[in-house]
């Protein structure tokens, strides 16, 4: 259960568990890609001839959709422009990697000299990796800014101009690229005399992109990709971890490229564009893109369908032999069927199962609950070990206006560390506008908010997670697809790197402390309200907070919930030594767990006070109750 | 300064067409959030059309409703057949439906037509010039302006002036919260395809006028034009639309002028570039829209 025992900080760092997220990866692949290349051996020996073509490509396809899929599957994000940085890496590789010789008959005119220099082919895939991860530096820092601001949609659209411009360029730029029809080749019938380097290339990108989900950094990708929203309010900045994903996607992405055009002995514009991005993607998508599994299966599956395909096209009916007489059918089944095959199993999957046939099912995962005896829960101690935080937030005259509407004027709440404060109010008082405030999702028209006497106003929501000011969201934005604990890990992830590792909960403490370690490994989709109430709390918890900022902690639930909550919440703060502002209607929840109270009412605060002196004002009774007692 | 005026023409003409398929992705992208990468295969089955009929030795007066028929019913039929089985999914299936949608359209053409070009006569008149002053100006550019402007007027009018309008602002703001006030979001879906179908339709006839040709790829062209369009003016804005088409029309006239010969080739990924650039500088596009989300 201890998470790093006896490991140096630096592992635990890059990786939460060593067995679980470096061993059994690592042999789970190892198997896959064992069985993959058996079944394409065998394939090879039963059909002669074409059929070891067909395997050798279908090796480097999985090359090529595994760096996709370390970039879509862990980001979320959507790419059409893999191909194209293919394509950047394609030509790279060809410029180097071709004899003068031969280069002298194509582009005799290159630019910079390159049509006599000579460095062999590895050398050249080393060049072609780095020139590739440089352009996709530029393109990462696009896609993050318009991804910031607009959204996945907006980052698609870009990776989408990259597939274009490198195509334009390849087409128009035959100085350099040979131009649409001549291109760039070796010697005829192919380059490649041996397969070693795509079983090796093939091994490395399993293991990496298996390594690179397990890792702290991949695990804060999916954080990005279940919700960016939430995953920012809990420390996290997707963007950063975009970018990692990327340069490591493209460089997989890149290897495989440059051995396709190694194997195929020649490159075209056509080669690295739109038919192979569909090809390419139909095999992520089928297999399923949120799972390294999933993306060797669909390259199997879709080179299978491929095939078929393409026989029928040929033979009509007279598949394998079998004779049927398919001469009405002859008109539907012909030459390029495949073309039509990938563009329907595409659009299959993602109106009948988007998510692929393996969803994010991955074989070592499965190997590790298989070989993993069942845990007993492990003790959640009192307090946390340093619990004297001495921490002051102040919101100091805060106003907002949304469109004309005052939500907030001149508000202005003050926590110590220790403290539990309550804010109170009717529907519409401010009361989430006010904690939006705090952790930076709506920035103020003025006011400050202070921690420690730092003014945050204008800091991005992932930096004030990280100095200490974490919250739960009322309408629940858990990582719907990552397990109960994955969902805490994940936040405790940042706060590792933020404070000293000692002091932080262990992920299975505070789940256990949460009430949830009976549902540990299931997937936070699948909770019920409570529990999903309750995982809020834990994740909130799990980035060791100076305070917890409590959005309606106990709305939808029963009142024995909302008991059972407050002993939760108080649990919690003391377990990481925080401070707690909560936020609620049910007034027994409140009075029953806050030291202090604010009464808000339509953007203003109307009261201060222990829970007596609050439930005594006169003001508050006529906000709540609308009565005109004062 | 003669050069910048010609430039300035020739570019409103070329924007006037990407205008019109940019609106075109911009209305649909506000009823239901889908990024629409098959839109520009409404030009693919229209120009197949164009040239049956007109290879038949219709005239391009008949064709052209014909052609603006086609385009709508295309539009209205993948919405039915594709569109409307994701509606509400993640952005990713939407925009990957969208993408599936475009290659089984002209996987179709290339499998069961021919993967040939196939040419069609043009109208006279789209090659006729007229001077004025220095300035040459296409007569087909200006019924391209002329058509365009009438169009976006009625358009405008439509948004603005009409229940269906109105529906439509109502449900690209905050499309559940327009259900709940009684908005029927099938008929405005299927309003707004069929909308953005004729949008297409006009625009595709001008398309095809001046290519002459169609082949089963033709759609990719109108289809990157509108999409980027769209998205420099700002996701989501009708006016940023229309805007983004001008824009970059502009920029590819002008841009194919004063580059010099020998990188004139390169004039489209030059134009990628200055929109990355512009994407770098200004994330949200040209017209800002407020992207309310709940929290």
């Amino acid at each position: 259960m201890a998470e790093q025992r006896g490991l140096g900080a630096a592992h635990a760092g890059m990786f939460p568990n060593l067995r679980r997220d470096v061993a059994f990866p690592v042999v789970g692949v190892g198997l896959l890609f064992g069985a993959f290349i058996a079944v394409g051996l065998l394939y090879q020996s039963l059909f002669s001839g074409a059929a070891e073509r067909l395997v050798t490509i279908a090796l480097i396809d999985a090359i090529i959709v595994l760096g996709i899929q370390i970039y879509v599957g862990n980001t979320g994000v959507l790419s059409f422009g893999h191909i194209g940085f293919g394509a950047i890496a394609g030509y790279t590789f060809a410029i180097f990697a071709i004899a003068p010789a031969e280069k002298a008959k194509r582009i005799p005119d290159a630019p910079f000299g390159l049509t006599n220099v000579d460095v062999g082919s590895w050398a050249a895939v080393a060049i072609a990796v780095a020139v590739t991860v440089v352009v996709a530096v530029f393109v990462g820092i696009g896609l993050a800014r318009s991804g910031a601001e607009s959204g996945a949609v907006a980052a698609t659209v870009i990776t989408l101009a990259l597939l274009f411009v490198t195509h334009e360029v390849a087409r128009h730029w035959p100085e350099m690229t040979g131009g649409e029809r001549a291109g760039l080749s070796f010697r005829i019938g192919g380059a490649l005399d041996t397969r070693v380097p795509i079983y090796l290339a093939l091994a490395g990108a399993l293991v990496l992109a298996r390594l690179f989900a397990q890792s702290r950094r991949g695990r804060l990708a999916k954080a990005g990709r279940e919700d960016d929203l939430a995953a920012r309010a809990m420390g996290v900045n997707p963007m950063v971890q975009q970018m990692i994903a990327l340069l490591i996607s493209v460089v997989v992405v890149s290897i495989g490229a440059s051995l396709r055009v190694y194997e195929t002995g020649s490159i075209l514009p056509e080669n690295f564009f739109f038919n192979y991005t569909l090809l390419t993607l139909a095999m992520l998508i089928v297999g399923g893109r949120n799972s390294v599994t999933g993306a060797l299966f669909g390259v199997a599956v879709m080179t299978v369908g491929r095939e078929l395909a393409r026989r029928l096209g040929q033979d009509g009916f007279e598949v394998f032999g079998l004779g049927l007489d398919s001469a009405p059918l002859d008109w539907i089944f012909r030459e390029n069927l495949q073309t039509v095959f990938f563009g329907v199993a595409m659009l299959g999957f993602m109106i009948w199962r988007p998510k692929g046939l393996l969803s994010d099912w991955e074989f070592d995962d499965w190997l590790y609950r298989r070989f993993t005896r069942t845990q007993s829960p492990p003790e959640v101690p009192e307090a946390s070990m340093d619990s004297e935080q001495d921490a002051r937030l102040e919101v100091d005259n805060v106003s907002v206006v949304f469109g004309g509407f005052q939500a907030l004027s001149q508000s202005g709440v003050e926590v110590s560390s220790g403290e539990v404060v309550g804010i109170i109010g009717p529907n519409g008082a401010g009361k989430t506008t006010l904690l939006n405030i705090i952790t930076g999702i709506i920035t103020p028209s003025s006011g400050q908010v202070r921690l420690n006497g730092t003014d945050l106003v204008g800091t991005p929501s992932h930096e004030i997670a990280r100095a200490g000011l974490v919250r739960t969201f009322q309408n629940l934005r858990l990582f719907g697809s990552l397990t109960v604990r994955e969902n805490v890990q994940v936040t405790r992830l940042v706060a590792i790197a933020e404070h000293d590792d000692r002091s932080t909960p262990e992920t299975d403490v505070l789940v256990a402390a949460a009430g949830l370690w009976d549902q540990r490994d299931r997937r936070a989709g699948e909770l019920d309200y409570g529990n999903s109430r309750r995982l809020e709390l834990a994740r909130a918890a799990a980035a060791r907070p100076l305070f917890l900022l409590l959005d309606e902690p106990t709305s939808g639930m029963s009142d024995t919930e909302s008991l059972a909550m407050v002993e939760q919440v108080q649990t919690m703060a003391a377990l990481v030594g925080a401070g707690v502002v909560v936020i609620d209607h049910d007034l027994d929840f409140i009075t029953g767990i806050c030291d202090r109270i604010y009464c808000l009412d339509r953007g203003s605060v109307i009261a201060v006070g222990t829970p007596d002196e609050i439930q005594a004002d006169p003001a508050v009774q006529a906000a709540y109750l609308g009565s005109s007692a004062s | 300064m003669t050069e910048l005026l010609q430039n300035l023409i020739d570019g409103l003409g070329r924007g006037s067409i990407y205008a019109l398929l940019a609106l075109g992705v911009a209305v649909i992208f506000g009823v239901m959030h889908l990024l629409n990468f098959a839109h520009g295969e409404l030009i693919t089955v229209s120009g197949y059309v164009a040239f049956w009929t007109i290879s038949e030795g219709w005239s391009w007066y008949l064709v052209t409703p014909i052609i603006i028929g086609t385009a709508i019913v295309t539009s209205l039929v993948i919405e039915r057949v594709a569109f409307s089985r994701v509606r509400g999914s993640s952005d990713f299936t939407l925009l990957l439906t969208s993408f599936g949608v475009h290659f089984v359209v002209s996987a179709i053409f290339l499998l069961y037509v021919s993967a040939s070009v196939k040419t069609f006569s043009r109208p006279r008149w789209v090659t006729n010039t007229y001077s004025i002053g220095s300035l040459h100006i296409e007569v087909f550019d200006t019924v391209v302006i002329g058509v365009t402007l009438v169009t976006l007027l009625a358009t405008s009018w439509l948004v603005q002036r009409t229940m269906f309008g109105l529906a439509l602002r109502a449900a690209a703001a905050d499309f559940d919260t327009a259900r709940l006030m009684g908005v029927r979001s099938d008929t405005v879906i299927r309003g707004a395809f069929a909308l953005s179908g004729l949008l297409a339709g006009i625009a595709g006839v001008f398309w095809l006028m001046r290519a002459g040709n169609t082949v089963p790829s033709a759609g990719i062209a109108p289809m990157l034009k509108g999409v980027l369009a769209a998205l420099i003016g700002g996701l989501g804005s009708l006016r940023g639309a229309v805007l983004g088409g001008f824009v970059l029309g502009l920029a590819e006239v002008l841009l194919r002028s004063r580059l010099p010969d020998s990188v004139a080739s390169l004039t489209e990924g030059f134009v990628f570039l200055l929109i990355a650039l512009l994407f770098i500088f200004r994330p949200q596009g040209l017209i800002r829209v407020a992207h309310a989300e709940r929290v």
